[in-house]
């Protein structure tokens, strides 16, 4: 592509002003914003990041489809590019981390997909679900007796991460190890991260790379029950079939994908349940509707707003034209509020016919594999908190500060008073 | 017109009319057939839209690829003999009047 084309492109967008107004980075006034602009403007062009940003449902789910000619390399890239001593460190440290499920494209995604997904898929989830009640159980167990608690603190940040641990076959990780490599890791590719963040980033990397690294290779030493294991045996040695290092990224990647992404989403979901408390009283009163009010809860408040693709060869997205190489943030977010799918869409309704039509998880050859397993966890997570604080209710007054990355969404603090 | 009729999770029948070309799972997403999820769209991703056919029918589709085969195996309804994943079934005349039952869950 050359620059000029990229340049007409975008003097010609129709809709110029309104990429200014987009903050990219801010999720507070996000829903807003795209309420107001989506009947106006189906794409619009931010020069703040240099994307096209889509924001109805029909073309996201065009653009998501299409693999053919939208590519998803971009997906794990850094929105601002980091600095040479920053990749030198890396590859100093060894961090021979690659593109092998969201970030790559068939039919290289598709080989190694095929073999994830028999690890990864509701069936298997569903063998631990008593272990991650328990896991549940026993983080309420140690602020059963406050009045207060920050629900993130308390088990929201580390709970989908032990679920994580568990697949991989480590019992009671520690969670000063989840804290600090979980810290900046979302930041220094979805954010702006400052050089100091980047530096401390890229050490964490390293690390838990490292021990990604040590994981796999005791797994060959001893397999078990866990998907480590299971990839090395599919493999057999076989490079073909997956590569060592394939396996390490898997490893590696899962982690990344299950974590904040479902924290996220707990902290989303509980907030609006309590920011609406006849909708918690819905589900107090009625536990069978909490896997409605799960999927309403992924709709309203995605913890994955916006996902990225390329153009692989000039398109047409939402009739504006748009030359190879163009860089689509496609807005999950907005897409869920899309008015021509669902009715009243910024209402918050436990009992909504048609909930799971988001597109929290993506749609196409990349749909989330892990969404079965998130879908659980926050089941699991809503089951016991309903039944065990049906009268709980939000610290009143509270100020919600949101991740600050152009993807992520969630509070960082969720703080509730237990028992009413 | 092909008349494809389909079973649904309370016992009851839902007769939907079909035309050449497209996927039984599109067919059915867009007549709102109950207990058809399809959250990948039909990229053999997802496994949510299984059902089964009768067994003629079942006999005359043959057996499923390599990569729907593995795939089967993974579906939170229990795969039978004759379970198939929706999106990967071309419809076609002779289909016309095939019965295809929607399992219990698919989630
Ligand atoms: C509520 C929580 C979650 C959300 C909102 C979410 C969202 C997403 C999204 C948007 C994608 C990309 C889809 C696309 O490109 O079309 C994705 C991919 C993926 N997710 Fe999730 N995810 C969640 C939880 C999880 C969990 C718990 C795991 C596993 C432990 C997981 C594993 C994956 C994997 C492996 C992929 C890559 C699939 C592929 O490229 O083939 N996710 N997820």
């Amino acid at each position: 592509m050359s620059d000029d084309r990229q340049e007409t492109a975008v003097a010609s967008c129709p809709f110029q002003s309104i990429g200014r107004e987009y903050a990219a980075f801010e999720h507070e006034p996000m829903y807003a914003f795209f309420s107001r602009v989506r009947p106006l403007a189906p794409i619009f062009y931010s020069d703040e990041i240099g994307y096209w940003v889509v924001t109805r449902r029909v073309d996201a789910l065009t653009a998501l489809r299409d693999h053919e000619r939208f590519s998803a390399e971009i997906a794990t890239q850094p929105v601002q590019p980091w600095p040479q001593q920053i990749t030198g460190y890396l590859k100093q440290r060894n961090f021979t981390n690659e593109a092998v499920q969201v970030a790559c494209d068939p039919p290289r995604h598709t080989r190694i997909r095929q073999i994830a997904a028999r690890f990864l898929n509701v069936r298997q989830f569903s063998l631990y679900e008593e272990q991650f009640r328990q896991l549940v159980n026993s983080y309420l167990d140690r602020i059963e007796g406050q009045d207060e608690a920050d629900l993130v603190d308390a088990i929201f940040y580390e709970f989908p991460a032990q679920v994580v641990f568990l697949l991989l076959g480590e019992d009671g990780f520690d969670p000063r190890k989840i804290k600090q490599w979980g810290d900046l890791r979302l930041n220094m590719i979805w954010g702006k991260p400052s050089d100091a963040e980047l530096e401390a980033g890229a050490r964490d990397l390293a690390d838990f790379w490292d021990y990604t690294v040590n994981l796999v290779e005791e797994r060959k030493k001893k397999p078990g029950n866990d998907y480590p294991s299971f990839l090395l045996e599919k493999r057999a040695g076989d490079d073909s079939v997956l590569t060592e290092n394939e396996i390490k990224s898997l490893v590696f990647g899962l982690l990344l994908a299950g974590h904040e992404t479902t924290t996220n989403a707990a902290g989303n979901i509980t907030l609006e349940l309590l920011r609406h408390p006849k909708q918690w009283r819905r589900i107090v009163a009625d536990p069978a509707l909490i896997p409605n009010a799960v999927e309403e809860g992924l709709r309203f408040a995605s913890s994955v707003v916006t996902w990225r693709r390329t153009a692989k060869e000039d398109v047409i997205v939402a009739g504006q034209e748009i030359p190879k190489g163009s860089k689509i943030l496609i807005a999950l977010g907005s897409a869920n509020r899309d008015e021509s799918h669902f009715d009243e869409p910024e209402e918050f309704d436990v009992e909504r016919d048609n909930p799971r039509d988001h597109l929290s998880f993506g749609n196409g050859t990349h749909a989330c594999l892990g969404a079965p397993l998130a879908r659980l966890e926050l089941r699991i997570l809503l089951e016991e908190l309903t039944r065990r604080f049906p009268n709980m209710t939000l610290v009143p007054d509270q100020e919600i500060e949101w991740t600050k990355t152009i993807s992520f969404r969630g509070p960082d603090k969720l703080r509730v008073r237990l028992h009413g | 017109m092909i008349a494809l009729k389909f079973i649904l999770t309370d016992g009851s029948q839902k007769v939907v009319e079909a035309t050449e070309g497209h996927s039984l799972m599109e067919v059915a997403i867009a007549q709102a057939v109950p207990g058809i999820i399809a959250e990948c769209g039909g990229s053999m991703a997802c496994v949510t839209c299984l059902v089964r056919f009768d067994p003629f029918m079942a006999e005359r589709l043959g057996a499923p690829d390599h990569m729907e085969d593995e795939m089967l195996d993974f579906a939170a309804a229990e795969r039978t003999e004759n379970s198939r994943l929706s999106c990967q079934i071309k419809v076609c005349s002779w289909k016309h009047g095939a019965t295809i039952t929607v399992p219990a869950t698919q989630i």
